[in-house]
């Protein structure tokens, strides 16, 4: 089963890993931001990337319009989506503490997965494009298209939120509020404000992230667990905080997922992602790249 | 301009079920330094967190230049003119100095004034200029201090509020923040100043409150707490 690829074969799979990678830092970059305010892993990540996802092909079959100019059309509604559900549930939640927050993320994956199931039947569903099936090809490089088009889209949501995090009053007092919120409150810092805004950004890249998966994958309602762990996997190897860091650690475990299929076996790529995602956590809880220091004086 | 910029009226405040501060009253005049002075748990930061609007207190009242301020919004305190110092500094440590500097003026009414805040901050302290891209983490502890109290001005604030600023600073750079102090009252701020220096406070502080588990104790002038023997037993004696 150990297979020793010439080179070109194996740098189509590095370059593959890094397409596929970008995909989950974005759904990284949206669980360390809400991770940021709320202190709580956010497991219905994936259900809303489900969710944008089957919005995104209800368009497509309903006006045939590209994808990506499906996700156009929901990514407003999914700002105000992730804005409502942080003044309307965890707003009040997160009084009585983390425990009762976390639940609550954990009750709406339940209740988005089987909701999706009614509204739109649980067989798997697939969104087909001019491009599903392209390749750009050079010298012995195939790459598809469809991936080259989710990882531009990747980077340029990511560099949206990083340019809003460092360029804005606002970005600027969602990072502090994520490093102490009760300096950022004495400073003048809505608290409440903060946080809503953080969930939106958080929602919307769970759409950015969703809209990739419509393209890349077959999905069913039950699909998007899988991505709130790989999120979470990437976010343990960029470490928290940071969202070059997350992006980093999504296109880590990309190629490390690639690499680990080709040569071991298509079944041991999961296998090898959180094997190392222990080991991660066990030897530099602070990520790979982290260099948060978590003291405070 | 009558009346005083600060009246804390008979507040009681409560940590969860145990009462930290008994029917306390005090009162800060415009540029003034008022000293707030006791030891360890006798409920300074915990006033200063209510007066910031951080803790609400099940009784009493708190005027600012005459209007309530008890449950209002922090930020709304902020806007009022109230800025905050706490405790341990809380900068924020992963962004720059000027980004910390930057959220100082967070409040709407305050940022179009950032500039010469800015210019402002500097002035007072020039080691922040040259270290305005630096994570403020990385600052030296004066530096931080520095940093913390230049935040808090840039909210323009007409009453700042010091948490324990010499806390764990060197002698020579508690002696310098002091004169920084004085020249911020000279500047126009009055100053709510919570220390348990309290020798050195009293030198600068025109009017002082003694607190002890959470009750007023003692209050008069800076100088004549200073010779009171009372007073010189209790806190001096231990502490000064």
């Amino acid at each position: 089963m150990f297979g020793f690829p010439s080179f070109s074969i194996f740098l189509q799979m590095f370059l593959n890993g890094i397409l596929l990678g970008c995909m989950y830092g974005v759904a990284a970059i949206g669980l360390s931001l809400i991770f940021g305010c709320m202190e709580i892993v956010f497991i219905a990540q994936g259900a809303v990337m489900i969710l944008a996802a089957y919005c995104v092909y209800w368009i497509v079959v309903l006006s045939s319009i590209d994808p990506l100019f499906g996700f156009l059309l929901i990514l407003p509604i999914f700002i105000a989506f992730g804005w409502a559900m942080y003044m309307g549930l965890f707003r009040w939640v997160a009084k009585a503490g983390k425990n009762p927050s976390l639940l609550l993320a954990f009750g709406l994956m339940v209740l988005f997965e089987n909701l999706m199931s009614v509204v739109w039947s649980p067989d798997v569903r697939t969104v087909k494009t001019w491009y599903s099936t392209a390749t750009l090809s050079f010298a012995e490089i195939n790459l598809s298209v469809t991936r080259l088009i989710v990882a531009a889209v990747a980077l340029i949501a990511t560099s949206l939120v990083f340019l809003f995090l460092k360029k804005t009053m606002m970005g600027k007092a969602v990072r502090a509020a994520s490093e102490d919120m009760h300096a950022a409150s004495i400073l003048g810092i809505s608290p409440v404000g903060v946080s809503a805004v953080t969930f939106a950004v958080g929602i919307a890249l769970a759409g950015v992230a969703g809209t990739a998966v419509c393209i890349t994958y077959p999905f069913d309602p039950f699909f998007g667990l899988t991505f709130s762990l790989k999120a979470l996997v990437a976010v343990a190897f960029g470490g928290l905080g940071s969202v070059a860091g997350a992006l980093l650690g999504g296109v880590i475990l990309g190629v490390l997922e690639s690499l680990s299929s080709y040569m071991i076996g298509a079944g041991w790529a999961d296998a090898v992602s959180y094997a190392a995602f222990l080991i991660v956590l066990i030897f530099r809880p602070e990520g790979i790249l982290g260099t948060v220091s978590t003291e405070k004086v | 301009m009558a009346g005083h910029l600060l009246e804390v009226n008979n507040i009681d405040i409560f940590h969860g079920e145990a009462q930290a501060v008994w029917g306390v009253s005090f009162h800060v005049d415009r540029e003034n330094i008022i000293a707030l002075v006791g030891a360890n748990g006798a409920g300074k930061s915990t006033i200063l967190n209510t007066i910031s609007s951080v803790i609400h207190p099940s009784g009493g009242e708190i005027l600012f230049s005459g209007k309530p301020i008890v449950r209002r919004k922090p930020e709304e305190v902020v806007a009022m003119g109230i800025s905050h110092v706490p405790e341990g500094r809380r900068l924020f440590s992963r962004l720059t100095v000027l980004e910390n500097l930057e959220l100082g003026a967070y409040p709407s009414n305050t940022r179009p004034y950032i500039k010469e805040s800015l210019e402002r901050a500097f002035n007072l302290f020039p080691a922040l200029k040259e270290r305005v891209s630096q994570r403020a983490g990385t600052l030296s502890g004066g530096e931080q201090q520095m940093l913390a109290i230049a935040r808090a001005l840039m909210a323009r604030p007409y009453l700042l509020m010091l948490d324990e600023p010499s806390l764990g600073l060197a002698p020579i750079l508690v002696r310098l923040l002091f004169e920084i102090i004085e020249a911020l009252k000279k500047e126009g701020v009055t100053i709510l100043l919570v220390e348990q220096n309290v020798h050195q406070t009293l030198e600068i502080a025109d009017y002082a409150y003694v607190l002890q588990t959470g009750h007023m104790k003692m209050e008069g002038r800076a100088e004549e707490l200073l010779n009171n023997s009372e007073f010189q037993q209790a806190f001096l004696g231990m502490i000064g």
